[in-house]
């Protein structure tokens, strides 16, 4: 029992699907290839489905060039043990109250009663999560996520009243985009467009817990929108550029903190030392810095100057705080 | 000499390319010292196939450097599941998949002999019963058949847990599926049931996204596994440092499994664990980890178990630091500027990020953060968020202090500040 097995794998799911026809052709062979498996996949895996001497046997050839699968009925997609173990963990996650009803909750517990768990909560536990995560638990969050998230599926048009970031009370009509999640929060928010006089107005994020009223409008957004459009219109205009030295193993703690983030490295041969652009979302600048900051004088801000200007700010606020009350005899 | 696949047997020698690529995002040939040039082309190829448009190339001064740059907060699906859906088979295997479960498809119980006689009469394809056998154990222990005895002789049939069937019946749970295929715990399996069903993720992003954890899931169940057993675990680590220093062979590890420690700010993940000869509990990074094994029951376990929950008490991220078990800790106190009428935000920032530690209002507008902690370093490389805020530091040990007032003082001259005229 083993995740990494062949019967998850792309190959198996490539023939999987081209067997759910009786009749198939080399065309559609090529297609499915393309669609379902890796890159390359087209180069090494349709000579393997359509009979050529060296072929896996799945399909014999018919008098009019067609493919006729050896199966008799098309290939059922049974649960493995493994699945079914994680899906029985899953039911004792918190968070699987926002999707599914507690009656729907207790016939799945029903159903799987045999099944045991792939893990309990207890065996593992999250070092450095902020403490103030949405309480999934409580029945006004459970129906605000649940509105939020059908909006997000069917696009509809919502009017939402929720507290800001900042304390202040907002209200509004959204068309809501996607759901975000964040494993260091764990808190949800939703991606959303502003809307006046049923016009994009400008972009946001709402934090499903600061909800505190939302009602579905009843109509939905037509207006094709790209999620490319979307994040770009959050995004920096230029990338933090960081000198990141190997002082305290710095460029190997950088680049696993920092792997999340789209970044464009370059490193310098003599030097050991890395250059990183990091792109990332203007609203979190703020994190982005105080996080850089926690490296202390193993990485540089060198770009851009406002980014470089903020922190040395904080650095020089820092320096006159020890000036003013640090124990000289540490120095 | 065998031609390129996309497909790999050994998932772990992929784990350490894809991870490098991944992580460092620059990566030449001639970095990739300790495997052959053929390997290192047939890896880079492979791991193009998955990651698809996620590659990126620069051309640099020392070679063409391949990096993975993916912005995971912005995408819909880990790309690196992929490692997970490339492995290896023979062509009888994907024959007796398919033929297999198409003979039980109709739900009918049936005996070894009936299934091999029954692909050899209506499919025309020829098996022995050793094969079949084999391979009916195999999908048995799976739980995609199920077998019962019926006096002497085993009958085999399909299991008749469809994931279509779940999915029409448990309303929601497409959804949830949707969620979980992208966040831990082991969103790849999550992921493998929506392909089954020919689902996509079209609902979620996951920011602070770490898509690296998924290759150190292969670990997981083994581990927690031994946890459930009350079990030793043997292991080998390869830490990166010794793989630079050209020391491939790894270090082979003895160790009473606790908890697996999952960091969402560091990318790292742990397995925290007792390490019987030396006394003593450490953590180690999954990503350095390979090959564990089950060993024999230890009979201390629940002991050594109370004991591990008391000092997870004192962890403030997953270091133990160098005490032993009978030494002490050594509490630390910070105090930290905030002007909770205009910024009750630092206040909140500090109750939501503390941890195990204490915070009350030691003043105007000054807050203290008592930490009774096994490692002042992580204290400090926290703390260090708050720069601009640190008024005083007190206890811990004198190494960590000094860092901190000479790392602000180097800091202060990196970024141009007035050279540190009072802290001399």
């Amino acid at each position: 029992m083993n995740i990494f097995s062949e019967i998850y794998g792309a190959y198996f799911r490539t023939a999987a699907k081209l067997l759910e026809n009786e009749i198939t052709d080399e065309k559609t062979v090529r297609e499915t290839v393309q669609r379902e498996g890796f890159r390359e996949s087209v180069l090494f895996l349709p000579q393997k489905l359509i009979p050529n001497g060296e072929d896996w046997g799945l399909f014999s050839r018919t008098p009019d060039g067609k493919l006729k699968r050896i199966t008799k009925a098309s290939p059922v997609s049974v649960l493995t043990k493994l699945q079914e173990m994680w899906l029985k963990a899953k039911l004792s996650d918190p968070r699987i109250r926002l999707f599914i009803d507690d009656k729907t909750l207790s016939e799945l517990n029903d159903r799987l009663a045999d099944v045991s768990p792939l893990y309990k909560n207890e065996h593992f536990r999250f070092t450095d999560r902020f403490s103030d995560s949405d309480d999934f638990y409580n029945e006004n969050y459970i129906k605000n996520f649940r509105i939020a998230l059908d909006a997000v599926k069917k696009r509809k048009i919502v009017y939402i009243e929720f507290v800001s970031g900042h304390g202040k009370k907002m209200s509004g009509k959204f068309v809501m985009l996607k759901m975000e999640y964040s494993p260091k929060n764990d808190k949800f928010r939703a991606y959303c467009y502003l809307l006046r006089h049923d016009k994009i107005r400008n972009s946001g994020i709402i934090n499903i817990g600061r909800i505190t009223k939302i009602v579905d409008t009843g109509r939905i957004f037509r207006t094709p929108v790209s999620m490319e459009d979307y994040f770009s219109s959050r995004k920096c205009s230029s990338p933090a550029v960081i000198k990141v030295t190997t002082e305290r193993n710095g460029v190997e703690r950088f680049m696993l903190e920092f792997a999340s983030y789209e970044k464009h490295t370059v490193r310098d041969l003599e030097t050991g030392q890395y250059r990183v652009e990091l792109w990332y979302d203007e609203q979190d600048e703020t994190e982005l810095l105080i996080r850089l900051l926690s490296f202390g004088p193993v990485i540089e801000i060198l770009g851009p100057q406002s980014l470089r200007e903020q922190a040395k700010l904080r650095i020089k606020m820092q320096a006159e705080l020890i000036a003013e009350y640090g124990d000289e005899k540490d120095v | 000499m065998a031609g390129f696949s996309e497909l790999i047997k050994n998932f772990d020698k992929t784990r350490d390319y894809v991870r490098d690529f991944f992580i460092y995002g620059c990566k030449v040939r001639s970095d990739f010292e300790r495997k052959s040039i053929r390997t290192y082309g047939d890896e880079k190829r492979r791991v193009e196939s998955w990651m698809g448009d996620y590659m990126r190339y620069d051309d640099s001064v020392h070679g063409r450097s391949v990096s993975i740059s993916v912005d995971s907060g912005h995408i819909p699906e880990n790309p690196l599941y992929n490692a997970y859906y490339s492995k290896s088979f023979t062509d009888n295997d994907i024959r007796l998949h398919f033929l297999i479960t198409d003979v039980l498809n109709d739900g009918q119980s049936r005996t070894l002999k009936e299934i091999t006689d029954t692909l050899n009469t209506e499919y025309a394809q020829l098996f022995d019963e050793q094969t079949v056998r084999n391979k009916l154990r195999e999908y048995v222990e799976e739980g995609i058949i199920i077998s019962e005895k019926n006096g002497k002789t085993l009958y085999y049939k399909l299991s008749e847990d469809r994931a279509d069937d779940y999915i029409n019946r448990y309303t929601g749970l497409d959804d949830a599926l949707k969620f979980f295929s992208e966040t831990q715990h082991f969103g790849i399996i999550g992921n493998s049931i929506l392909k089954m069903l020919g689902l996509k993720n079209d609902l979620f992003f996951i920011k602070h996204n770490y898509m690296i954890h998924t290759l150190e899931d292969i670990l997981i169940p083994e581990i927690i596994s031994a946890i459930n057993e009350k079990r030793h675990i043997s292991f080998r680590t390869f830490s990166a440092k010794r793989s630079n220093d050209g020391d491939s062979s790894g270090t082979e590890n003895q160790v009473v499994p606790m908890k697996i420690l999952v960091s969402v700010q560091t990318g790292r993940r742990y397995l925290a664990a007792y390490i019987p000869g030396l006394r003593r509990f450490s953590a180690f990074r999954l990503d350095y980890m390979k090959t564990v094994k089950k060993g024999d029951t230890c009979e201390q376990y629940d002991e050594v178990k109370a004991k591990f929950d008391r000092n997870m008490e004192h962890c403030f991220g997953v270091s133990f630091g160098m005490r032993r078990e009978t030494g002490t800790v050594t509490p630390m106190k910070i105090t930290f500027f905030a002007d909770e009428e205009k910024e009750h935000y630092i206040v909140e920032r500090l109750e939501r990020e503390k941890r195990c530690c204490k915070l009350e209002k030691s003043g105007e507008k000054l807050y203290t953060l008592t930490a009774d902690v096994f490692d002042p370093n992580e204290l400090m490389h926290w703390a260090k968020t708050f720069i601009g805020r640190i008024v005083r530091i007190e206890g811990g040990s004198d190494t960590v202090r000094k860092r901190f007032y000479c790392d602000i003082a180097r800091m202060n001259r990196m970024y141009g500040g007035d050279e540190d005229e009072h802290i001399q």
